[in-house]
């Protein structure tokens, strides 16, 4: 039989990508309304599904590889080959977020892990989140560097909301002791991670569509 | 022909190994600054992370050119893939010992530890520095006893993890809010610093036997 041809192998990895990066949009989502309304059995799906988003990365992992060795790509189409095995580390990596979320729900069960003075902070970063997952399944489809670069801008908004939520935990006032505030501090964290991961997923898709470090793209 | 291939290899695994050794440095450096609260010693951390990224970089092209120069099969293309993802991993460790730096560098002159806890991050910055060393002689040697010795030394850096919240949920916890969200984030740095060399030793596994030893992100 002979080997699948290269564009046709460049085209599932884009796919599989894809379909990791909304996954990870799906899980994030799911463990955000988890976290806002106290759900333990759904943070408990979000738990038993990160295993979906292992495989979809091995699968990545293992037609980059067979790509590389019955092809010997170059230039673009090795760029091509080794951003996606880079990006579905970070997506993989995305989904292990949105499991550490669901996790703390499932730790403080059946109590709150959130103080109503952070949750419409939460509800954002979880809204920032899904809809940089989803720019993010775009671009590795679309293989867009104009809506790549915008990730970034999306990412910024996400940092704000990350200081504002050590503002109200520094604050004297704070009045909820230091469990919740290491909950709110690690939760905050994991929402921040998860948007760095998306942007770099970005800009592998740029690095490999240019051949160049996004730093140098003019935005 | 065949030499130089050879050597391209070598020197793909000496660029890593460096880089071991580089963010090895910077975590024991940044953890005396951390407990010493030595200014000028995590500015130097801070200053020298663009060290590591450097390396990175070069790593990575010596990586292309091995993969479009040379077209690697079998042990050698696996030796290279893995290669491309242990240079994400040590970066990102070289990024955590910056964060430890930083937290450092923010609370300066204050001590950013409570005493009580200072022993517990000597403790996780020593086994830190060890894993990173080990990573790097594992990059080196590919020897699968020392891949597997990182493991245990792994479960040691969660037990310390755990034992700090154990600490911090403690409700004899005196020392506020602000001290409790720094002391939860360093020990979080830690951690993660440790399970980047873990995923650097199992990717060596995956290359000496094909089989990989566990999962990727711990």
């Amino acid at each position: 039989m002979p080997p699948v041809p290269l564009a046709q192998q460049l085209g599932e990895l884009s796919e599989l990508l894809g379909q990791m990066c909304t996954a990870a949009a799906g899980a994030v989502q799911q463990a955000t309304m988890a976290l806002l309304d106290d759900r333990v059995r759904l943070a408990e799906q979000v738990i038993a599904g990160d295993a979906r988003i292992d495989a979809l990365r091995a699968q990545i992992e293992e037609l980059a590889g067979d790509a590389l060795l019955f092809h010997a790509p170059v230039a673009g189409d090795l760029r091509a080959v080794v951003s996606a095995i880079r990006s579905a580390g970070d997506v993989e990596r995305m989904g292990d977020l949105a499991l550490h979320v669901a996790e703390v729900i499932h730790r403080r069960h059946p109590g709150h892990a959130l103080p109503a003075e952070v949750r419409a902070d939460f509800a954002e970063m979880g809204r920032l989140a899904v809809q940089l997952a989803r720019k993010a399944a775009e671009v590795v489809r679309s293989r867009n560097v104009l809506t790549a670069v915008e990730l970034d801008a999306d990412d910024d908004a996400m940092d704000a909301l990350h200081r504002r939520i050590f503002g109200v935990l520094m604050h004297p006032a704070w009045p909820h002791g230091v469990t919740a505030a290491v909950d709110v501090t690690l939760l905050a964290r994991y929402y921040e991670r998860f948007a760095d991961h998306a942007v770099m997923v970005a800009r592998e898709t740029i690095y490999a569509v240019t051949g160049q470090e996004p730093d140098a793209i003019p935005t | 022909m065949r030499d130089a291939y050879q050597e391209q290899l070598d020197s793909l695994a000496d660029s890593l190994a460096g880089m071991c050794t580089q963010v090895a440095d910077a975590m024991e450096k940044a953890t005396r600054a951390l407990l010493e609260c030595d200014l000028q010693l995590a500015e130097e951390v801070i200053s020298d992370d663009l060290k590591v990224d450097e390396i990175r970089t070069t790593a990575e092209e010596k990586a292309f050119a091995l993969l479009a120069l040379q077209a690697p099969v079998a042990t050698d293309l696996r030796i290279v893939v893995s290669a491309i993802h242990g240079a994400g991993d040590i970066e990102r460790m070289g990024d955590l010992a910056l964060h430890v730096a930083q937290a450092a560098r923010r609370r300066h002159p204050s001590p950013v530890l409570p005493d009580e806890v200072a022993p517990y991050f000597a403790e996780m910055g020593r086994v830190g520095v060890a894993l990173a060393v080990k990573a790097g002689a594992v990059i080196r040697s590919r020897d699968l006893m020392t891949a597997a010795e990182l493991e245990s030394d792994d479960d040691a850096m969660d037990d310390l993890h755990r034992h700090m919240f154990t600490v911090l949920m403690d409700r004899n916890w005196t020392h506020g809010v602000e001290a409790a969200v720094d002391v939860t984030l360093l020990a979080r740095f830690y951690e993660r610093y440790a399970d980047h060399a873990v995923a650097v030793a199992r990717r060596i596994v995956y290359v000496v036997t094909g089989q990989m030893p566990g999962p990727l992100t711990v």
